[in-house]
C-alpha cells in the first residue's frame, strides 16, 4: 500500500468522474508572447474589490502614483486596491460593475498621466518573517487569480498543517490561455513564489498540474523546477489529461490524490491549498519586488478580435479600451464574455473594468458560439448526470427546480454543483440546466436568509415577551410592597385609634355586661395587661381585661413586637404572621367572590383577611386576630355595623378555632418551632371560648350598646359560627397535608366551610346576614340550644386539638 | 452598444434530441432489413403504415395541445416509436391493428401523459401489449421464415393480406397458417412443446430451428445487435440498459438451463430468439422511461432480463419483452428513489 506521498511521487492520477471535452481553441490565443496594450485614458478601479470594510485612502482630485493604495481594510479579508498606473482621481463614483447584471458600484476612475510612474517600493527578501511576509503579500491585494478572487494571503496562514499543495496550471476551460503564455514565460517567477509558498506552508509536496495539451508550459515548468533551489523531490510537475473541468479545485485535488473535499468544507481540511499560477507569481512580486497586485495576464480571444493574444492588463482598464487596441469589430448580436465559454458571463455594456479574476474577454462570433437554442423537453437521456463531474443527478435536479420545488431540489445536494456547465453543454434538448441550479440557489439562500431573519425576529419577541413579564413581575412585587408599606403604616396609626376605642368599649362593657372569667385567656394577657396605657385601669372584671389584652395585643403587634415583656406567642405569631402573609390576601379575594349570599360572614372573613394581611395581630393565631378584630372593626364602624361585626366576630372566631385546629393537626417540620407555639396560643383561645360558654358572646357584647335582639342574634351566630368551626376542625383535623400545602387548604377550605354553614344553617346564616331581622322567641331558644351544643362540641374538639399538638411537641 | 447577455455555458455540444432520434432510426435500419429478409414485406409494409398514423396522431394532438406542430414532428420521436411498433407485430396482421396500435401509443401513452419526456411507459411496447391483450391469435401468428416456407407472399400478397382487399379465399389461409406460410414463432413451439413432454434437444430438430436457435430469427437479433453496438458507439445510448438486460437473461437462462438442460432452451437461444435484441438496444434503452443514473439503469436492464426470462418459461406468452419492459418502466421512478450517485464529498449512504 502506497502513501499518498509516494502516489504523488509517482505522478499516480485518479479519475474525476464526468467532465466533457468541449473544443478547446486555445490556438487562436496562446501562439504570441504576453504584450502590453497602450495606457488607457481612465481607469476605473471598484473600490473595495475583495472584502468590505474599508475607508478610502484617497478623494477626488489627488495625485497618485502607480500602486498607491486607494483603500485601507479593517478586516483580514479585506484586500487593499491600489492605482494601477499614476494620474489623478478624477471621480468616485457608482459605475456600472464587471457583471452580468452590470449592478453601478462604487469606482475610483483614475484618469491616467501617461507617465505611469511607481510609488516608492519596498523590496523585501526571503529574509522576512512568515508574518512579515504574509503582512506584505496582504497589503499587496492579492487575490486568486484563477477566477473566484479568494484572498490569498488567508489561503497562506490557515489554521491546520498543510501536506499539500497543489499549483494549479491546468487552464480548463476553453479559449483561455493566460496561465498557459505565463508559465512558459514567466516560470522562473512561478518557481519564486512558489519558493515563497512553500516557505510559509511548509508542505510536504507541492504539485504542479498542467493539462497535457500545454506541453510548452510543461516543458519551461519542469525546467524550472529543475533548477529550483526548492528541496529535491519536494515539487514536482505533474501532467493530467485535458478534461473540462480539471482545473476546479475539487476536482483537481480528486485527479492529484483521489480524495474528495468533504462537502461544505474547504481543502484546508484535508491538508490541501490549491494556488494558481498567477498567484504565484503575483506573490513573487509582492514579496521580493513589493510590487502591489495592479495589472495580471488577461487573455483576450475570439474570432471577432483582430489581434487575439495575452496582454498585460491594469486592473481597472475598461473592457472597451482593450477591445478598441486588439482590433475587435461587433457583429449583431454580439457577445463579449468575460471568462471562458464554459463559465463567463457575458456582458451587457464594455465600460467595465478588469478585475484581480478576470482572466479572459472573449468576444466570438455567431458561427463560434451562436444564439442558445430554444430550450425544449427533457427526454431524460441521463447524459447530464454522465457528465457531471461532481456526480449530482442534474436531471433531478432540473424537474426540482423547474417546478420550484427547492427544497428537494435542496435534497438532491444542490449546493455542490459548481455550475461548471458540463450538463448544459451534453443536453441535448439545449435546457439551460445550469441557469435552473443559479435560480434555484438563490432561491434558497434567499429563503434560507429569511429563515434566519424569522428566528432572530422571534428570538427578539420572545425575549421581548420575557423582559415585559419581568417588568410585569417586578411591577407587582413593588406595587405589592407599596401597598403592604402603606396598609402597616396606615394599620398602625389606625391601631392606636382601634386600641383607644376598644378599651373604651371594654370599659363600657365591663360596667353592663355579665362577668364570665375566662382564665385560659387571661393567661395570655394578664401579664401584659399593665402595660395597655390607654386602657382604663383598675377594671376588675374579666372580660374587660379580655378586650384590653386584645386590644393591646393588636397594639403589640402593630409596634412591631419591641415589646420585650411581651409573651413568646406573640412574638412567635408576628414570626409566622410574616410567613403567612400573603396567603390570607389570597383568601379574601377568594370570598370576596364566591361568598355573595352569606354576606356578612364574607365581610368578616375579609376583614379577618385583611387584618392578617396587615400582619399586625398575628397570622398565625387567628383565634386571637378574630377574637380582636370584630371588636376593632365595630369600634371604627358606625353604630349600625356594630350588629353585623359581632356577628361577624363569631364567625370569625369559629374560624380562628378551625384554623387553629388545623395547625395543631400539622405535621410540619420546617417551622417546628414558631408553629408549636402558634398552635399553643390559639388552642388556648379555643378553651377560653369554648370553656367559658357565653363567654365568646360576652367578647362581643361590651363592643357596642346593643339591643337585646342584637344579643341574641349575635349569640345565634356565635352557635352557628361554632358549629360550623366544629365542622370545619373535624374535615382538617383528618387532613395530613405537609406544610406546604396546608396554607393553599387553609384558603380553600374557609370559603368551603362557609358555603357549608350557609346550607346547614338555613335560615340561621340568613339572620347572620340580616341581624336587622326580629326574632321570634322560639328562635331564641332554639339559637340558644343550638349554641349550647355547638359550643360542647367545640369544646371536645378543642380538646382534642391540645391533645393533637402536645403529640406534636 | 449593448451587447447581447446570456447565462454560460455559452456552447453546447450540438447533438440534438432529433439527432439522437435519428440515429436510433438509423441503427434499426439493419435489423428491419434482415426481418424483412426472412418475413417478407409485411414488415416494411406495417412500418410505413405506423410511421403515416403515428406522424398524423402526433400532428393532431400538437395542434389540440397548441404546441409547435413541426418542432414536434421533427424530434423524430413519433416515428422511432412507429417504427418499434412496425417491427414487433407479426408481419400480416390486419391494418386496423396497427393504426389502432400506434394512434394508442402516441395519443394516449404518449401524449395524455404530457407528451415527449413525460410518459411514463414505453409507448410502443404498451400499443404491442394492448394488441397482444386484445387479439392473441392475430398477435401470435407468425409468417414463416422465407427458407423454410413452403412459399412466400408477394408484396401484392402482403399488401392484400394486410388491407383485406382483393383477397381470395386462399389468401385468409397464409394468415392462419394453415398452407404453412404462418406457424409459430421458435419461442410459442418451444413454449408448447415443452408442455408437450418433448425435450429440448427434440425439439430443436424441428425445421423452424436450426440446431440452437430459430431460423432467420438469429440473424434478425444479430442485425439488432449490430445496430445496438453501432448506437453505443455514437454514444446514442449508453451501455448499462443494454448491459443490464442482456446479462439478466443470460445469468437467469443460464441457471435454467444448467438446473435442468431438457426443459429449458440454452441461454444462447434466449439471447437469439424473439425480440431479445430489439429490445435490448432499442426499446429498453428509451431514456425517457428508464431509471435515469448509471446504476440504476443496469438495475433496470437486469430486471427487464430476469423479467423476460421468467415469463417467456413460466407466463402465458411466448415472448415477454413487452411485459417486462412496462413492469420495468413502473419500477424505474422506485429505482430513482433509491439509487443516487455518491455526491461528490459526501460520504456513501
Amino acid at each position: 500500500m502506497l502513501t499518498l506521498l509516494d502516489q504523488l511521487d509517482k505522478g499516480t492520477l485518479w479519475r474525476s468522474p464526468g467532465g466533457i471535452h468541449p473544443p478547446e481553441v486555445k490556438f487562436l490565443s496562446n501562439t504570441t508572447p504576453i504584450s502590453q496594450l497602450p495606457l488607457a485614458r481612465e481607469y476605473l478601479v471598484p473600490v473595495p474589490q475583495v472584502g468590505e470594510n474599508c475607508t478610502l485612502t484617497v478623494k477626488v482630485g489627488d495625485k497618485v502614483l502607480k500602486g498607491t493604495p486607494l483603500t485601507q481594510g479593517t478586516s483580514i479579508w479585506h484586500l487593499p486596491v491600489h492605482a494601477p498606473t499614476s494620474g489623478t482621481v478624477v471621480a468616485i463614483e457608482p459605475r456600472a460593475s464587471n457583471h452580468a447584471s452590470a449592478l453601478p458600484v462604487n469606482t475610483c476612475v483614475i484618469a491616467a498621466d501617461d507617465e505611469d510612474r511607481w510609488c516608492k517600493l519596498t523590496p523585501g527578501s526571503l529574509e522576512l518573517s512568515n508574518q512579515e511576509m504574509i503582512a506584505k503579500i496582504h497589503r499587496a491585494g492579492i487575490a486568486g487569480m484563477g477566477g473566484a478572487a479568494f484572498p490569498s494571503h488567508i489561503k497562506l496562514n490557515p489554521v491546520s498543517e498543510i501536506e499539500l499543495v497543489i499549483i494549479n496550471g491546468v487552464e480548463c476551460e476553453p479559449y483561455i490561455s493566460a496561465d498557459d503564455r505565463l508559465m512558459r514565460e514567466y516560470s522562473q517567477e512561478i518557481l519564486a513564489g512558489i519558493s515563497i509558498i512553500h516557505r510559509l506552508l511548509a508542505p510536504k509536496r507541492i504539485v504542479i498540474a498542467i493539462e497535457d495539451n500545454k506541453p510548452e508550459a510543461i516543458k519551461a515548468m519542469q525546467q524550472a523546477v529543475s533548477q529550483s533551489v526548492l528541496p529535491t523531490g519536494s515539487v514536482r510537475v505533474t501532467v493530467i489529461p485535458t478534461k473540462y473541468p480539471s482545473g476546479g479545485e475539487k476536482q483537481l485535488i480528486q485527479i492529484i490524490t483521489g480524495r474528495e473535499v468533504p462537502s461544505g468544507a474547504i481543502p484546508a481540511k484535508l491538508g490541501i491549498v490549491v494556488h494558481n499560477v498567477g498567484t504565484a507569481f503575483a506573490i513573487h512580486q509582492a514579496v521580493t519586488q513589493g510590487k502591489p497586485l495592479i495589472e495580471r495576464v488577461v487573455t483576450v480571444t475570439g474570432q471577432n478580435v483582430g489581434k487575439p493574444g495575452n496582454y498585460w492588463l491594469p486592473i481597472g482598464t475598461p473592457v472597451e479600451h482593450v477591445l478598441k487596441h486588439t482590433e475587435f469589430h461587433a457583429e449583431a448580436d454580439q457577445k463579449v464574455i468575460i471568462g471562458g465559454p464554459m463559465m463567463g458571463h457575458a456582458l451587457p455594456t464594455i465600460q467595465v473594468p478588469i478585475l484581480k479574476g478576470t482572466n479572459c474577454i472573449l468576444v466570438p462570433s455567431s458561427q463560434e458560439i451562436g444564439t442558445t437554442p430554444e430550450e425544449k423537453a427533457c427526454i431524460r437521456c441521463g447524459e447530464c448526470a454522465n457528465a457531471c463531474p461532481a456526480l449530482l443527478l442534474p436531471q433531478q435536479l432540473f424537474w426540482h427546480a423547474k417546478a420550484e420545488e427547492y427544497d428537494k431540489a435542496a435534497s438532491y445536494n444542490l449546493k455542490d454543483c459548481i455550475e461548471c456547465g458540463c450538463c448544459s453543454y451534453v443536453c441535448p434538448s439545449d435546457i439551460p440546466l445550469v441557469e435552473y441550479y443559479r435560480i434555484a440557489k438563490s432561491a434558497l439562500k434567499q429563503a434560507a436568509d429569511e429563515k434566519h431573519q424569522a428566528e432572530r425576529a422571534k428570538l427578539r419577541f420572545e425575549a421581548r415577551i420575557q423582559r415585559l413579564e419581568e417588568e410585569k413581575l417586578a411591577r407587582e412585587a413593588k406595587a405589592k410592597e407599596a401597598a403592604t408599606r402603606r396598609q402597616a403604616t396606615m394599620t398602625a396609626t389606625d391601631k392606636d385609634a382601634v386600641a383607644q376605642a376598644m378599651a373604651r368599649i371594654a370599659a363600657k362593657k365591663a360596667a353592663a355586661a355579665e362577668t364570665t372569667a375566662d382564665k385560659a385567656t387571661v393567661e395570655v394577657v394578664d401579664a401584659d395587661a399593665s402595660n395597655n396605657t390607654e386602657a382604663p385601669k383598675g377594671k376588675a372584671a374579666v372580660a374587660a381585661a379580655i378586650a384590653r389584652a386584645k386590644a393591646k395585643k393588636a397594639a403589640a403587634a402593630a409596634q412591631g413586637a419591641d415589646d420585650a415583656e411581651s409573651s413568646q406567642q406573640v412574638v412567635s405569631s408576628l414570626q409566622t404572621a410574616s410567613s403567612d402573609q400573603s396567603e390570607p390576601t389570597e383568601h379574601a379575594e377568594s370570598l370576596s367572590q364566591k361568598d355573595k349570599v352569606a354576606a356578612a360572614i364574607a365581610r368578616a372573613k375579609a376583614k379577618k383577611a385583611a387584618l392578617k394581611a396587615d400582619s399586625d395581630a398575628n397570622g398565625d393565631t387567628e383565634a386571637t386576630v378574630s377574637a380582636n378584630q370584630p371588636v376593632t372593626e365595630s369600634a371604627i364602624s358606625t353604630d349600625t355595623d356594630d350588629k353585623k361585626a359581632k356577628v361577624a366576630a363569631a364567625v370569625a372566631r369559629a374560624k380562628a378555632k378551625k384554623a387553629a385546629a388545623q395547625q395543631a393537626e400539622s405535621t410540619d417540620v420546617a417551622e417546628v418551632q414558631p408553629k408549636h407555639e402558634a398552635d399553643a396560643k390559639p388552642e388556648s383561645t379555643n378553651e377560653s371560648d369554648d370553656g367559658a360558654g357565653n363567654q365568646s358572646s360576652s367578647d362581643a357584647e361590651p363592643s357596642a350598646p346593643l339591643s337585646p335582639e342584637d344579643e341574641k342574634k349575635a349569640k345565634i351566630a356565635t352557635a352557628v359560627a361554632r358549629a360550623k368551626a366544629k365542622k370545619a376542625a373535624a374535615q382538617q383535623a383528618e387532613s395530613t397535608d405537609v406544610a406546604e400545602v396546608q396554607p393553599k387548604l387553609e384558603a380553600d377550605a374557609k370559603p368551603e366551610s362557609t358555603n357549608e354553614s350557609d346550607d346547614r344553617a338555613g335560615n340561621q346564616s340568613s339572620l347572620d346576614a340580616e341581624p336587622n331581622a326580629p326574632l321570634s322567641p322560639e328562635d331564641e331558644k332554639k339559637a340558644k340550644v343550638a349554641a349550647a351544643v355547638a359550643r360542647a362540641k367545640a369544646k371536645k374538639l378543642a380538646r382534642e386539638a391540645g391533645a393533637s399538638s402536645d403529640a406534636n411537641e | 452598444m449593448a451587447f447581447k447577455i446570456a447565462s454560460s455555458p455559452h456552447v453546447t455540444r450540438n447533438l440534438q434530441t432529433s439527432t439522437v432520434m435519428q440515429r436510433v432510426i438509423l441503427c434499426l435500419l439493419p435489423g428491419l432489413v434482415v426481418q424483412c429478409a426472412f418475413f417478407g414485406w409485411g414488415t416494411l409494409i406495417q412500418v410505413l403504415l405506423a410511421i403515416i398514423v403515428a406522424l398524423s396522431c402526433e400532428a393532431a394532438v400538437m395542434k389540440l395541445r397548441k404546441r409547435s406542430i413541426k418542432a414536434s414532428l421533427s424530434d423524430n420521436s413519433a416515428m422511432l416509436t412507429a417504427i418499434l411498433i412496425g417491427v414487433a407485430i407479426p408481419p400480416l396482421a390486419p391494418w386496423w391493428m396497427i393504426v389502432m396500435g400506434t394512434a394508442f401509443a402516441i395519443v394516449i401513452v404518449k401524449h395524455l401523459y404530457g407528451g415527449l419526456g413525460h410518459n411514463l411507459f414505453n409507448p410502443a411496447m404498451a400499443a404491442y401489449v394492448l394488441l397482444l391483450v386484445s387479439f392473441p391469435l392475430q398477435m401470435t401468428t407468425w409468417i414463416a421464415p422465407s427458407t423454410v416456407a413452403l412459399n412466400t407472399p408477394s408484396i401484392i400478397d402482403s399488401l392484400q393480406l394486410i388491407f383485406n382487399v382483393g383477397a381470395h379465399a386462399g389468401m385468409e389461409q397464409f394468415r392462419l397458417g394453415i398452407d404453412g406460410i404462418s406457424m409459430a414463432t421458435p419461442l410459442d413451439t418451444l413454449k408448447t412443446d415443452l408442455s408437450l413432454g418433448l425435450t429440448t434437444t427434440e425439439i430443436m430438430t424441428k425445421t423452424i430451428f436450426d440446431g440452437s436457435t430459430g431460423v432467420g430469427w438469429f440473424w434478425v437479433n444479430l442485425a439488432y445487435l449490430a445496430g445496438g453496438l453501432v448506437l453505443l458507439k455514437l454514444k446514442a445510448i449508453r451501455w448499462h440498459i443494454s448491459t443490464g438486460v442482456l446479462a439478466g437473461l443470460f445469468v437467469a437462462s443460464n441457471v435454467g438451463f444448467l438446473l435442468s438442460p431438457d426443459t429449458h432452451a440454452s441461454p444462447l437461444f434466449h439471447l437469439f430468439s424473439g425480440a431479445t435484441m430489439l429490445a435490448a438496444f432499442f426499446i429498453a434503452t428509451d431514456p425517457v422511461t428508464a431509471a435515469t443514473s448509471p446504476r440504476g439503469r443496469i438495475i433496470f436492464g437486469a430486471l427487464i432480463g430476469v423479467l423476460v426470462y421468467i415469463i417467456r418459461t413460466q407466463g402465458g406468452y411466448p415472448d415477454a419483452f413487452a411485459f417486462a419492459v412496462l413492469l420495468a418502466n413502473l419500477c424505474a421512478p422506485f429505482i430513482d428513489y433509491y439509487v443516487r450517485p455518491r455526491t461528490y464529498g459526501h460520504s456513501a449512504g
